[in-house]
């Protein structure tokens, strides 16, 4: 076997071999960042730095909140701590592995073994059922394909979409599709859920409904990372860790 | 096990192609289309090619003509027994044949005065073909009996006109078949005698003479032993006869070809359009699918089943419907243009004989294609972060 997944950690000797240096960081710390830049068209007449040197820890069952305007490089930062893009210069540390450098395929591996991501614009493919579209994740494995539906059934059922699974995407209301991508969030059983502007499109009662379902699952031990300029989230009490962005760097974080 | 994998990534471009279901039925009847054509020609002008070889495989070795001022005219008969005074040639003799205007049917027959050489192999003949010398029989070709106004049967009277205007006629004794070589379909047989006078041929002479040898590879030696003994003479091989009908066939087929360019290029820009760009939804399907988990290398085997699929699928129908269209139609759609040297065409069925080569050929001129403009621009978008795609 090429290498095993343990959720906290991989240990590819493909991955050992290209990160030789040990960092030391906080045994609670699931996520680091050192010095990470991001710089779009870098060269060209319309660079931009959509995060700036930038440097954050964060520790294993956190609520973490990036907030700040648009631009401000939430999303940015969202997608280099989830392994969809690399940092133009320094690094992403998960776990205890350095996944800024690392080759495509581990790259993917890390973001299918230890994120649920869930987007703004949802991104639910509208043609499949909602089970289809929950199945998503784990259709290039060798989860035999009757256990991947009753996985991708029984996540449905707890957030209250068992009699939506046989319904086409397109026919579901916002909550009930935002619900849909929590569950494809959740198929892999992730370490960290990441949401981008999760509440962007929903009305209050639905936000609250969201925000309850992450705050289920931050007590079930899950990291939460949700950057938002919604003060209904970052304002609640359970959020652990504030970091408010502003330009690409962070301004105040609490 | 492996195998789930592969499974799951299939059942799910299965759920892609059924969801842009009308594209792709689109693309499928596009394509169908084109294999159809390109099959129907590969099928026909092969199976021509193979017919024309067996019909000659026992005609005579060599043909020699006489002319003069580069035309062809008549033998004299007795020019086969100098012939048969050169080291090898096992036997020489008169052959009687030539064109007969129907203007009713505004046609030509190919008539044939039978003599030692010609029909004896002919293995679709119904009824008998008359001896040399037996006046007033004919047996047809199928084409010939069913283009006249008043159908013909064997027991039937065809009349013909002689070359002084009056009328001759001839019992049938014997049709060919439709389902018989081409050769056959417009062809009347009659005595030796019969032809002369119908042709009034003068006495001692023949259309040409059919030459056998005794071994095969002399064959070229002897022609042109023949050449230089009869400066006048022309001997045609039968290997040359058949590279001639070769010739014919593959022009014949280019023809065609051309005259469906235009459905090539049809589907050859429809190919491009797909390899050029993926649209706005697919970009960002491929998005999603790397945000959730899918590797570079599943999102390329999901688009490697699909082009499978469609390619493979319009290639089997296009392939079927031809064979259909060839061997159990008639080649209704080509038949005029690649079958026919005289107006009546025949309506024969050709055994069914696929050549696997081309084929192969065909597949990969096509199937092969097809998969790469499926996977390149996929490829193009899968390897992009998938941050950037959805954005995109």
């Amino acid at each position: 076997m090429e290498g095993s997944d343990n959720r906290s950690g991989y240990s590819y000797e493909g991955i050992k071999a290209v990160n030789s240096e040990q960092w030391t960081v906080n045994s609670k710390t699931i996520i680091k960042t050192e010095n990470t830049t991001k710089i779009f068209n870098k060269g060209k007449p319309d660079e931009v730095i959509a995060v700036n040197g930038l440097s954050i820890e964060i520790s294993k069952g956190d609520f973490v909140v990036f907030k700040g305007p648009s631009g401000s490089g939430k999303t940015t930062l969202l997608s280099l701590i989830g392994c969809m893009s690399r940092p133009t210069s320094g690094r992403v540390i998960v776990g205890n592995r350095d996944v800024s450098r690392l080759p495509e395929r581990f790259m993917t591996e890390v973001r299918r073994g230890t994120f649920g991501f869930i987007f703004q614009q949802f991104h639910l493919i509208k043609g499949i059922t909602v089970c289809d579209n929950v199945m998503l994740p784990l259709y290039p494995t060798d989860v035999k394909p009757l256990r991947l539906r009753k996985m991708a059934e029984e996540i449905l059922n707890s957030l209250n979409m068992k009699e939506r699974k046989d319904f086409y995407v397109r026919k579901l209301s916002g909550g009930e599709q935002q619900r849909t991508a929590i569950a494809r969030a959740l198929i892999n059983n992730p370490e960290i859920i990441l949401a981008d502007e999760p509440t962007a499109h929903l009305d209050t009662h639905l936000s609250d409904e969201f925000l309850a379902i992450m705050r289920k699952l931050n007590k079930q031990g899950k990291t939460i990372v949700i950057a938002t300029h919604d003060p209904l989230v970052y304002e609640k009490d359970y959020v652990t860790l504030c970091i408010e962005m502003r330009d690409g760097r962070v301004r105040k974080m609490n | 096990m492996a195998f789930e994998k592969h499974r799951n990534i299939l059942d799910y471009t299965l759920q892609t192609l059924l969801r842009r279901k009308f594209k792709n039925a689109g693309i499928i009847l596009v394509f169908t289309f084109v294999i159809f054509i390109v099959g129907s020609i590969v099928f026909l002008s092969y199976s021509l090619k193979r017919e024309a070889r067996l019909l000659f495989k026992n005609s005579p070795d060599i043909i020699v003509q006489k002319m003069r001022a580069g035309r062809h005219e008549l033998i004299p008969v007795t020019l086969g027994n100098d012939i048969m005074g050169i080291a090898g040639v096992s036997n020489a003799g008169p052959r009687y044949w030539g064109y007969y205007y129907d203007s009713g049917a505004k046609a030509n027959y190919t008539i044939l005065g039978i003599s030692t050489f010609g029909l004896e192999n002919n293995r679709m003949l119904t009824g008998r073909l008359p001896s040399a010398h037996e006046r007033g029989v004919a047996a047809i070709g199928r084409g010939i009996a069913d283009v006249r106004i008043i159908k013909k049967d064997i027991g039937s009277t065809l009349y013909l006109q002689d070359a002084d205007g009056k009328w001759m006629d001839f019992n049938i004794v014997g049709i060919f078949e439709s389902d018989s070589e081409i050769l056959t379909d417009d062809l009347i047989v009659m005595s030796e005698d019969d032809f002369k006078y119908l042709v009034k041929m003068p006495s001692g002479t023949a259309t040409d003479l059919a030459v056998n040898v005794y071994n095969e590879t002399e064959i070229p030696t002897i022609a042109g032993k023949i050449k230089e003994r009869f400066p006048d003479s022309r001997p045609i091989l039968r290997d040359e006869i058949i590279r001639t009908y070769d010739a014919v066939f593959s022009w014949r087929s280019g023809l065609i070809v051309t005259l469906f360019i235009g459905a090539l290029t049809a589907f050859i820009i429809l190919a491009w359009d797909k390899a050029t760009g993926l649209s706005a939804e697919e970009k960002q399907e491929i998005g999603i699918l790397k945000a959730v988990g899918w590797e570079t290398s599943d999102i390329l085997e999901m688009k490697f089943w699909e082009g499978v699929v469609v390619s493979l699928t319009s290639f089997l129908c296009g392939i079927i419907i031809a064979y259909v269209h060839i061997f159990f139609m008639g080649a209704f759609l080509f038949a005029p243009a690649l079958k026919g040297w005289s107006v009546i065409y025949p309506d024969f069925r050709l055994t069914p004989f696929i050549d696997f080569y081309q084929i192969a050929i065909l597949l990969s001129v096509t199937v092969i294609p097809y998969i790469a403009s499926t996977i390149i621009p996929s490829w193009k978008a899968a390897i992009t972060d998938p941050d950037i795609v959805m954005r995109g």
